[in-house]
C-alpha cells in the first residue's frame, strides 16, 4: 500500500514529528465554554505566563498591573527597593479592593484607596488606619499575596499556581535556551505597543501567528511579496521544530523583493520590522536562523500557551493573547527597536510601525472576528491543517497532554 | 516678524501643514478621513524632498526640537503613515480590523 497516497508520509514536517498525526482539528476547542474553563484551570493557572519586560520597571518603585481575567485575578509587578522584581495579587487583605488602579506608575508604598491600608513594595502590610478598631488582626499575615515571578532574557513571567511544578528555566527548556543570547536588552531600549479586544477565541488569534502559509495570500498587497517570492511562492519555511511544550519557526525572505520608495528611505536610517532581505543572523544564538539560510528573515519562539516571540536582525516583536472568554481575547502586540537617536531614525521606525500596523495587525486582526463569526455555525465540525501549519496541530496536542495530566 | 512655520528650505510644504499632527491617533484619523486624491497629493509633495528632509532631521536628537523642525518631523511621520496607502493598497486603508481599534499604549515609564 502506498502510504503517501493518504498523505501520511513524505511530508517534510510530519515525517519529523509523526506523533502529531495528520487528521483534522475539531472546532469545539474554539467555541466551547467547557473547553475554555479547562484551559483556564489546567493551563493558564498552572504555567508560566509572559506579562512584560524588565524595561517597563527599571527603577525601585516602578510597577505595572496585568489584568489576568483568565486567572480570575489582577497582578501587580513591581521592582522593590532592593532591585528585585516581585509580583502580587492586586488585592487588599481588608475587603478585596485592588490596591493599584493605574496600569503603570511609580510609588514608595501601595495604599488602598478604599481605607488607606498601606503595603510596602515587598508586599508587607505596613499600616492599618484605626487599627484598634479591628479584632486582633496580625499584620504580618495580611500582606499582599505573592505570585511566583521570574525573568528570562528580560521577559517577566508569572505563575499563579501557588506552588509551580517547575522553574521558569525548566519550563522554557531547550526552545528558550536556543534564543538566549539574542540582544534583547540592547534592542528593547525602545518599544511600541498596541492592545485590542477582539471577538474571537484566543487560539484563532494565535493560529494566525503560528504559520506563514497565509502570507502570500492575505498579505498579497502589503508584506507578502517581501517574503513569498518566485522561488518560494507559498513561503515554505526553513524550519519548524518542536521542543516539548514549545516550538520554533524560521522564515525566509524573498530575494526578489525591491523596497518601495518610502521603505527605501526608512531602511537608510534604521532596521525595519521583520527585516527582509539583507538580514544577518551572524553572532546570534542557535535558535535564530537555525539552518543558517542566506535568505533568512525572522525566527519565532512559540512560547506555550499564549506568547509568540519573533526575532529579526535589529528588532524583535511579541504577540500575547489573553483569553477573556471562549469568544473574546485581549490581544497585545509589541515591537522593539533601539531608542532612536535622531529624528531621521524616528521617521524610519515610524515607517516600520505603520507597515506593522497595516500589514500585520489590521490584516491579520481582521480575520479573527470573521473566522469566529462562523465557527459556531455548525457548517463544519473540523478545520484542516497542512504540513506547513504543523505548529497549530502541536498547540492542540500540547493542550491534550495538559488536560490528560 | 511672524514665526516661521517650517524650516526655511521646506517652506513650500506649508500647504500640507494639516498633516503635521503630533499623535499617532490623529495621524490615523487623518489617513482614514482623507480621500485618495488628498493622500496622493501629500505623498507626491513630500517624496521628492525626503532625501533633503531626512539629512536635515538627522542633525536633531529627539529631545528639545525647535517648533518649526518639530512640525516638519510630524509631516514625515504622516508620510510614513500614508505610504502604505499609496505604495501598497491604492486606497486609504488596509483591509481588516479598523486601525482605530488598535490602541497605542506607552508601556515604558515616562520620566519628566
Amino acid at each position: 500500500m502506498n502510504a503517501d497516497a493518504n498523505g501520511t508520509t513524505g511530508r517534510k514536517w510530519h515525517d519529523r514529528y509523526p506523533e502529531l498525526g495528520t487528521g483534522p482539528i475539531p472546532i469545539d476547542p474554539y467555541i466551547s465554554r467547557d473547553y475554555f474553563e479547562k484551559e483556564r484551570e489546567r493551563i493558564f493557572r498552572k504555567v508560566w505566563l509572559n506579562v512584560g519586560r524588565v524595561e517597563q520597571i527599571p527603577q525601585p518603585g516602578d510597577y505595572f498591573v496585568k489584568e489576568l481575567a483568565v486567572c480570575n485575578t489582577s497582578i501587580v509587578v513591581v521592582r522593590g527597593d532592593d532591585g528585585t522584581v516581585r509580583a502580587f495579587h492586586n488585592m487588599c487583605a481588608h475587603r478585596g479592593n485592588p490596591v493599584v488602579w493605574n496600569a503603570k506608575g511609580k510609588c514608595k508604598t501601595f495604599t488602598c484607596r478604599y481605607h488607606s491600608w498601606t503595603y510596602g513594595l515587598d508586599g508587607a502590610l505596613r499600616y492599618v488606619p484605626d487599627e484598634k478598631n479591628f479584632y486582633g488582626i496580625k499584620k504580618e499575615a495580611l500582606g499582599l499575596t505573592p505570585v511566583a515571578v521570574d525573568t528570562w532574557e528580560g521577559f517577566i513571567f508569572i505563575n499563579t499556581d501557588p506552588t509551580p511544578k517547575e522553574t521558569l528555566q525548566d519550563y522554557l527548556g531547550e526552545a528558550g535556551r536556543s534564543f538566549a543570547g539574542y540582544p534583547f536588552a540592547e534592542i528593547a531600549t525602545g518599544c511600541s505597543a498596541w492592545e485590542s479586544d477582539v471577538n474571537a477565541n484566543w487560539k484563532v488569534c494565535k493560529d494566525a501567528f503560528q504559520e506563514v502559509y497565509h502570507i502570500f495570500s492575505l498579505h498579497n498587497r502589503s508584506t507578502g511579496a517581501a517574503f513569498a517570492g518566485k522561488s518560494n511562492p507559498y513561503l515554505n519555511v526553513h524550519e519548524l521544530a518542536i521542543f516539548g511544550t514549545h516550538a520554533r519557526i524560521s522564515v525566509p525572505a524573498s530575494l526578489d523583493w525591491r523596497p518601495t520608495p518610502v521603505e527605501a528611505l526608512a531602511k537608510r536610517y534604521g532596521m525595519l520590522t521583520l527585516q527582509k532581505q539583507d538580514s544577518s543572523s551572524q553572532g546570534m544564538p542557535a535558535g535564530v536562523n537555525p539552518t543558517g539560510a542566506p535568505d533568512w528573515s525572522f525566527s519565532g519562539f512559540m512560547c506555550f500557551p499564549n506568547t509568540c516571540l519573533y526575532v529579526a536582525d535589529g528588532g524583535f516583536l511579541t504577540h500575547t493573547f489573553w483569553p477573556l472568554s471562549e469568544t473574546r481575547t485581549h490581544w497585545e502586540a509589541r515591537i522593539y527597536f533601539p531608542k532612536a537617536k535622531t529624528l531621521a531614525q524616528q521617521f524610519s521606525q515610524e515607517y516600520s510601525r505603520a507597515t506593522f500596523v497595516d500589514g500585520v495587525l489590521v490584516e491579520d486582526g481582521g480575520m479573527f472576528e470573521k473566522i469566529q463569526s462562523l465557527l459556531a455555525s455548525g457548517a463544519k465540525k473540523e478545520i484542516i491543517v497542512g504540513d506547513e501549519e504543523l505548529l497549530i496541530r502541536h498547540h492542540h496536542k500540547v493542550t491534550e497532554t495538559f488536560f490528560n495530566a | 516678524m511672524t514665526e516661521r512655520l517650517l524650516p526655511e528650505p521646506f517652506q513650500d510644504l506649508e500647504l500640507y501643514l494639516a498633516w503635521s499632527l503630533p499623535t499617532d491617533r490623529e495621524r490615523s484619523v487623518k489617513r482614514q478621513t482623507s480621500s485618495m486624491a488628498e493622500i496622493n497629493a501629500f505623498y507626491h509633495a513630500m517624496l521628492p524632498k525626503m532625501d533633503e528632509i531626512l539629512t536635515y532631521l538627522e542633525q536633531y536628537p529627539p529631545e528639545q526640537v525647535p517648533a518649526d523642525v518639530q512640525r516638519l518631523f510630524f509631516l514625515t511621520l504622516s508620510l510614513a503613515k500614508i505610504a502604505p496607502a499609496v505604495e501598497m493598497y491604492g486606497e486609504p486603508n488596509a483591509e481588516g480590523l479598523d486601525a482605530l481599534r488598535l490602541v497605542n499604549v506607552d508601556i515604558y515609564p515616562v520620566r519628566s
